[in-house]
C-alpha cells in the first residue's frame, strides 16, 4: 500500500476536474442543437411560426394592444409592447428561451420544428 | 467440542479477506441506504458517500475487495429501497461498475501516482460518464436531454468526488493508526 497523501497528481487531477467543469457549460451551450422557429402565442394560442433566419417584423394585437416583435440575424426580440413595466422590452434580442410578456399575454419562443412532446427528464 | 464440525471446515474456508468484505460491504451498504434518505434537488443528483468505502477497500484490499464489495452494495442496495431491475438499478450498477473499474485499472496501471483523492476524482468522473450512457441508451435517446444535464453532472461529480476522496484518506489514516496501536 502506498501513496496515501494527496500527492502532486492528485492536484493536477482536481484543477483539470474543476476547468472541464466550467468548461462543459461553455461547451454544452456551443453544442446544443439551436432553435431555428420563432413561436408566437397570444393568450395561450399559437398565432404565428416564422423562420428564425428570415429577418421580418410583424405587427399583431396582444391582450391589451398591438405589439411588434422584430426576428433580425438568428435573434428576435419585442420591440414595442403596450405593457406598463416593459419586461418584455428590456429583455432585449434573444437566440435561445423565451420572451414573456404576462400583461399582453405575448408569449415568443425560439424552439426546434416538431418538437416531440415527451418526458423530458427520467427519476432514478 | 463443536456439536458441528462441518461449520469449522466452512469457517476455515472463509479467508479472512471474506470476513473483511463483508464488513465493508455492510459499511457501504449503510451509507447508501442512508444517502437515499438525503433530499437532493434533482433525482439524479446522489453524493455518492458508499464510494468512499469502494476507495478504502481499494487501497487496503485490492481491486478484487473494490469490485466485489460494490457489486454487494449495488444488489443489496436495489433490493433494500425497492429498486431492483429498475431504471435506477441500472444507472446505479452501470455507474458503479465503470467507477469502481476505471479506480482499479488506474491503480493497477500508476501504482502510487494518485492518493484517496485522484482515485475517487477517478472513479466519480467515469461513474457519471457511464450514468450519462447508460440513461441516453435505455432511458432518455435525447442528446439535448443529456448534454443540458452534462454541466451540472460534471460540477457534482468534481465537488463530491474531491470530499468522498479526502473523507476516505483521513479514514484510511485512522484506521492505519488503530492498527498501529491494537499491534
Amino acid at each position: 500500500m502506498s501513496g496515501l497523501k494527496t500527492t502532486l497528481a492528485d492536484k493536477v487531477l482536481l484543477s483539470i476536474c474543476i476547468f472541464l467543469s466550467f468548461y462543459s457549460f461553455a461547451y454544452v451551450k456551443e453544442a446544443m442543437p439551436k432553435g431555428t422557429e420563432v413561436r408566437i402565442e397570444v393568450d395561450g394560442k399559437l398565432k404565428y411560426t416564422f423562420p428564425l433566419n428570415k429577418d421580418r417584423t410583424v405587427q399583431f394585437s396582444g391582450v391589451i394592444g398591438m405589439t411588434t416583435v422584430e426576428i433580425k440575424g438568428g435573434k428576435v426580440r419585442i420591440k414595442e409592447a403596450p405593457c406598463p413595466n416593459r419586461v418584455c422590452i428590456h429583455q432585449g434580442w434573444i437566440e435561445s428561451g423565451a420572451v414573456i410578456c404576462l400583461p399582453n399575454k405575448v408569449i415568443v419562443t425560439i424552439s426546434r420544428p416538431d418538437n416531440s412532446k415527451g418526458p423530458d427528464a427520467i427519476s432514478g | 467440542m463443536n456439536k458441528f464440525p462441518a461449520l469449522d471446515s466452512l469457517r476455515q474456508d472463509y479467508s479472512e479477506d471474506q470476513y473483511r468484505i463483508a464488513i465493508l460491504a455492510s459499511y457501504a451498504l449503510a451509507l447508501h441506504g442512508f444517502e437515499a434518505l438525503i433530499p437532493t434537488p434533482v433525482p439524479w443528483l446522489r453524493l455518492g458517500l458508499s464510494n468512499i468505502i469502494t476507495v478504502i477497500a481499494l487501497f487496503f484490499y485490492g481491486t478484487k475487495a473494490a469490485v466485489t464489495v460494490t457489486m454487494i452494495r449495488i444488489v443489496l442496495g436495489s433490493l433494500l429501497l425497492g429498486t431492483f431491475l429498475g431504471p435506477a438499478f441500472f444507472l446505479s450498477l452501470s455507474g458503479g461498475l465503470a467507477g469502481t473499474l476505471s479506480m482499479c485499472i488506474t491503480m493497477i496501471l500508476f501504482p502510487g501516482l494518485f492518493g484517496p483523492l485522484g482515485i475517487s476524482l477517478i472513479g466519480a468522473f467515469f461513474h457519471n460518464i457511464a450514468q450519462l450512457f447508460t440513461a441516453y441508451v435505455l432511458f432518455v435517446r435525447k442528446i439535448e436531454a443529456i448534454l443540458v444535464v452534462l454541466p451540472f453532472l460534471a460540477v457534482a461529480g468534481t465537488v463530491t468526488g474531491a470530499f468522498n476522496g479526502i473523507a476516505a484518506k483521513y479514514l484510511i489514516q485512522e484506521i492505519k493508526k488503530q492498527a498501529i496501536k491494537d499491534r
